[in-house]
């Protein structure tokens, strides 16, 4: 294993990292059902997975915590590969849906049903989806503007005045509804917890579209990091491979965002590692991100449940804390404009 | 718009004017290009001011005639008007002024730096930095300082922490861009976390300084801003035909003979000096400095980088849409940033979305 | 009680001294958070920047020119428009509109605990303006604000009759409920639910003094932290800290059963024993976490009256 580390990434044996990066990701799993807020002893959780708990203890770890762990699953999951195929698609590392106004997008439209009367509890994910499918248009409209050029930064800088104006727009709304900004409040930061997991399934079927788009673009996708002339000449249609991912990202972001509201710099964070980990080939990169974001939401998460007890620091809070310093990481690495 | 002519001591003394300019002689090896038409525009957007400004005395829940308006500026009128104007009017027209003219300015200057029309001094967290401590004050974690100071101790931090770990200015200042959009999502974060600590009426209270306000503005603040404003445009100024350089690339302004990083850091040392000022006095109205540089662009027919017609439009537009903010939905109003953000954005989204190659300067 | 009483006379003993003095100086002074401020005894045009001030004012017969509005709302709370009707809006709970309460020509303006210095240096220009000293996180805040506030309109001693009154009907339902109720039946918790897990509301506001002093045992599940009036979103794990006998579901809408809905879908919430008994109560959030006064007291001993009626037998 640690020979690995002498493999230059793109070399790297894709299955064996793989799987232990999905070994990893168990390990995860089983501490996020370990650790609580809650006046469960460690030892009492642990007894309690073995099969010996009590009703309220079953209740707990089978039903609290097995819940956000799913979910924290699922976001990680959608968050990580709406992010590589965001960065794919824009050839710029830094592109990411919360950096871009995707999130921003999802907030805004969030915002207005709770305006217009609906309570977060009562929430669907269908108008957070449409939102990020808003934001992504808008950002579609800003890949088009770059057109060939190839800098990073200027996508960056588009996507952050998007953002700031949707947000504007949210805090105009809010203005007139104080009960709305009162619960939008503490949905703003993320979190994973108290979600409900039927809304898990109401995502499905927009789920197995966006997969459906995935495997679709995959290849395109990764002959257009060879440069746009390679792909039409390999016979791909850049134009339509962008639009169909742009759906699929808007399809991804929306879901989580519906579920877990906004939860910056996974998206960042996920596809960086990947790369660090197997080299810039996208068919490699979205593998590797299945197991990694989910790696890092339920550990964030794991996190933001013991620092703040008996309540939880919200898991919004601690993903920008660790993504920002990725962002620097990414620019000071020297492959930054090339991707 | 005032242009100086590289001072070149050694070639010959230019004598004529090329057209549409014209020549001002100061002392012997300096002369200065005037250009026509940014004066002619200059002193447009100037009326355009003045009028802003009476109309924006007279106009609110109590309306005051622009004849009353001009008596009481000199000392007459009856003691209600002289109230509203004087003290509630007055003051929030200065802070208008300054902080649209500020924000605007520095807009201008980190677009000129960047080459890049979308960039503002938000971009590299100030804004949300100075948020941030603002907010800390105001929901009270244990510091005793007064908000605008605190937002000013915000935006000095921002621009530190972005420097230092962009390590220098970097090529072509992409990393202390990047440092900044990181310190800004940190510092939104935080904010975020703080507001959902707080309290609904602590919270509330720390509203406006979340979304930007001029809404009885400490006074103190809007003074120390007006006179930073007054020595930054002089900079400005001074520097303008530098400034007028960093359009080309690199490698022509080296050509000229100039200090390409030199240049750069004098330039964002008056954008941060502009911008953490404003900041202090108003929060984050990141909007105008978009607004207010492009209106002047436009104005100039993105011919030169238009220093001083930026902030006269700036400083026009943000007294606008104060006045529209606390006149339309009265007696609520709604705070400038807002107004601002709303007007701006179509308007953000139509230079988006069009394609052109003038997406960059 | 002791004590209570004690206090009681010493104040009226302050305000019989400061009405009589007051004949004489047209004026009297009121000790604020900015400094003594004196104002004219007999004020007729005031205008009221907090929920509790303008309670107090209409509760003491003044009705003011300029209030602003509730909390989630764009007019005054719902249990006072009646008796507000035709009370201009002069700004919202987060912003006042300065030109708007200047508008009104006011001769006292009546701010709430927490008005920052720089709108005080202002609307201290238009009228005297009465910043009650905050009294914290205490027991009974309300009562000395409310105090406050009387002494600014000089009726101190209406003031007495009223919150003497309150006492008197608190006591009254205390005595219902303590017969009706054995002694661990009637811990109440007072939470607004959020999705990720309740706000539970300290026991030291307004609401649930009121309800203490009508005899509930106020649970505040020990996690709030001192001087601040709610938690942070308690962790659903943690569930089991609000299930008292009772719970007061807080919400901001005014359907408020449609919020009991929403939390009944969370399994956490509906595996508490206080909702499986159905002893969880709705109630109005601008009432209940928003408002403070005489008659938002009266509306609240209003609602366990209700509860009286209708869920205890």
């Amino acid at each position: 294993m640690i020979s690995w580390f002498y493999i230059p990434p793109a070399q790297r044996p894709l299955f064996s990292v793989f799987v232990s990066a999905l070994f990893v990701l168990a390990l995860c799993c089983f501490c996020s059902l370990l650790f609580g807020a809650g006046g469960l002893s460690l030892q009492a959780s642990f007894q309690t997975l073995l099969g010996n708990g009590s009703a309220d203890t079953q209740f707990t770890v089978f039903h609290l915590r097995a819940n956000r762990t799913l979910i924290g699953l699922f976001v990680g999951l959608t968050l990580g590969i709406a992010g590589a195929l965001m960065q794919a698609v824009a050839r710029n590392p830094l592109a990411e849906p919360g950096l871009l106004g995707v999130s921003a997008g999802s907030s805004l439209a969030v915002a207005i049903t709770l305006v217009l009367g609906a309570s977060t509890a009562t929430l669907t994910v269908g108008v957070a989806q449409f939102g990020a499918l808003l934001g992504c248009l808008c950002v579609l409209g800003v890949a088009r503007m770059q057109g060939q050029q190839n800098d990073p930064i200027r996508l960056v800088l588009a996507g952050a005045a998007l953002s700031s104006l949707l947000l504007a727009v949210t805090s105009l709304l809010l203005l007139f509804d104080q009960r709305a900004a009162d619960e939008i409040r503490f949905w703003v930061t993320g979190s994973v917890a108290g979600r409900d997991t039927n809304t898990l399934f109401s995502v499905l079927p927009s789920m197995l579209i966006a997969i459906i788009c995935i495997l679709y673009t995959a290849k395109p996708l990764a002959s257009l990091a060879l440069g746009e002339r390679v792909a039409i000449g390999l016979g791909h249609k850049p134009q339509r491979v962008r639009a169909v991912v742009i759906v699929a990202v808007a399809l991804l972001v929306g879901g989580a965002t519906a579920i877990a509201g906004p939860v910056a710099f996974i998206g960042l964070v996920v596809p960086f590692a990947a790369r660090a980990l197997v080299g810039p080939d996208i068919r490699r990169t979205l593998w590797l991100c299945l197991p990694l974001g989910p790696i890092i939401v339920i550990s964030a998460d794991v996190v933001s449940r013991l620092v703040a007890q008996p309540a939880e620091m919200p898991l919004g809070v601690l993903t920008a804390i660790i993504g920002a310093p990725v962002l620097l990481l990414i620019v000071r690495s020297r492959r930054m404009p090339t991707l | 718009m005032i242009n100086q002519s590289l001072s070149l001591p050694n070639n010959e003394e230019i004598t004529t004017a090329p057209n549409g300019h014209r020549l001002l002689s100061l002392g012997r090896h300096m002369t200065i290009l005037i250009e026509k038409q940014a004066i002619i525009r200059n002193v447009w957007l100037l009326i355009l001011l003045a009028i802003a400004c009476v109309a924006t005395l007279g106009i609110g829940t109590m309306p005051i005639s622009p004849k009353e308006v001009i008596a009481v500026l000199f000392g007459h009128g009856n003691a209600m008007s002289q109230f509203i104007v004087q003290d509630l009017r007055l003051p929030r027209l200065l802070a208008a002024l300054f902080t649209g003219a500020a924000f605007s300015l520095a807009g201008c200057l980190m677009q000129t730096m960047a080459r890049n029309r979308l960039a503002t001094p938000g971009i590299i967290g100030i804004d949300n930095a100075a948020m941030a401590f603002a907010v800390s004050s105001v929901v009270g974690m244990g510091i005793s300082l007064a908000p605008s100071v605190m937002a000013l101790a915000g935006a000095a931090t921002a621009t530190a922490l972005a420097f230092g770990l962009a390590g220098g200015s970097g090529t072509r200042g992409y990393r202390f861009i990047v440092a900044g959009i990181g310190i800004g999502a940190i510092a939104g974060a935080v904010t975020q976390l703080l507001l959902s600590q707080v309290s609904i009426d602590v919270a509330n209270s720390a509203y406006p300084w979340t979304v930007g306000s001029l809404s009885a503005r400490d006074p103190m603040m809007v003074s120390i801003l007006g006179i930073g404003l007054v020595i930054c445009l002089v900079a400005c100024l001074l520097f303008a035909s530098q400034f007028a350089l960093m359009p080309f690339s690199d490698q022509v302004i080296m050509g000229l003979g100039a200090n390409i990083k030199y240049i750069r850091i004098v330039a964002l040392i008056l954008c941060i000096t502009l911008t953490g000022l404003a900041v202090a006095v108003a929060g984050p109205v990141g909007l105008i400095a978009l607004i207010g540089p492009e209106i002047a662009r436009v104005l100039a027919r993105y011919r030169g980088i238009p220093l001083i017609s930026s902030a006269l439009a700036g400083a026009l537009v943000m007294i606008l849409a104060d006045l529209f903010g606390r006149t339309v939905l009265s007696p609520i109003e709604l705070p400038v940033g807002i107004v601002t953000a709303v007007i701006g954005g179509p308007y953000l989204i139509w230079i988006l979305v069009r394609r052109t190659s003038r997406t960059s300067l | 009680m002791l004590l209570n009483r004690l206090s009681f006379k010493k104040i009226l003993l302050c305000a019989c001294i400061t009405t009589s003095f007051s004949v004489f100086a047209g004026e009297h002074s009121v000790i604020t958070k900015y400094g003594e401020v004196k104002v004219n005894d007999d004020v007729k045009r005031i205008v009221t920047l907090s929920e509790d001030a303008l309670d107090s004012a209409i509760a003491l017969g003044v009705k003011p020119l300029g209030a602003i509005a509730t909390r989630g709302g764009d007019s005054v709370a719902e249990y006072i428009q009646k008796r507000a009707s035709g009370v201009n809006m002069v700004g919202t709970s987060r912003q006042n509109n300065l030109e708007a309460i200047a508008a009104q020509r006011p001769d006292l303006i009546l701010a709430s605990t927490n008005l920052p210095q720089d709108q005080y240096n202002i609307l201290s220009k238009i009228a005297p303006t009465i910043v009650p000293i905050s009294p914290g996180m205490v027991s009974d805040n309300w009562i000395k604000v409310a105090k406050v506030y009387a002494q600014a309109l000089n009726k101190d001693e209406q003031m007495n009759t009223i919150l003497s009154d309150i006492k008197d009907r608190e006591n009254a339902l205390k005595d219902v409920i303590t017969a009706k109720l054995p002694k661990n039946e009637r811990s109440a918790t007072l939470a607004r639910w959020m999705p990720q897990g309740p706000i539970v509301m300290s026991s030291q506001i307004f609401s649930t003094d009121v309800l203490a002093a009508a005899g509930f045992i106020i649970n505040d599940a020990g996690v709030i932290k001192e001087g601040r009036p709610h938690s942070s979103p308690l962790s659903l794990e943690n569930l089991s800290k609000v299930d008292s006998n009772w719970l007061f579901l807080a919400t901001l809408n005014t359907e408020g059963k449609d919020a009991l809905e929403a939390a009944k879908t969370s399994p956490s919430f509906s595996r508490l024993n206080v909702v499986k008994e159905d002893k969880v109560i709705a109630v109005n959030g601008q009432l209940w976490t928003s408002a403070a006064g005489p008659l938002a007291a009266h509306a609240i001993l209003d609602d366990i009256q209700n509860i009286i009626n209708n869920k205890i037998k």
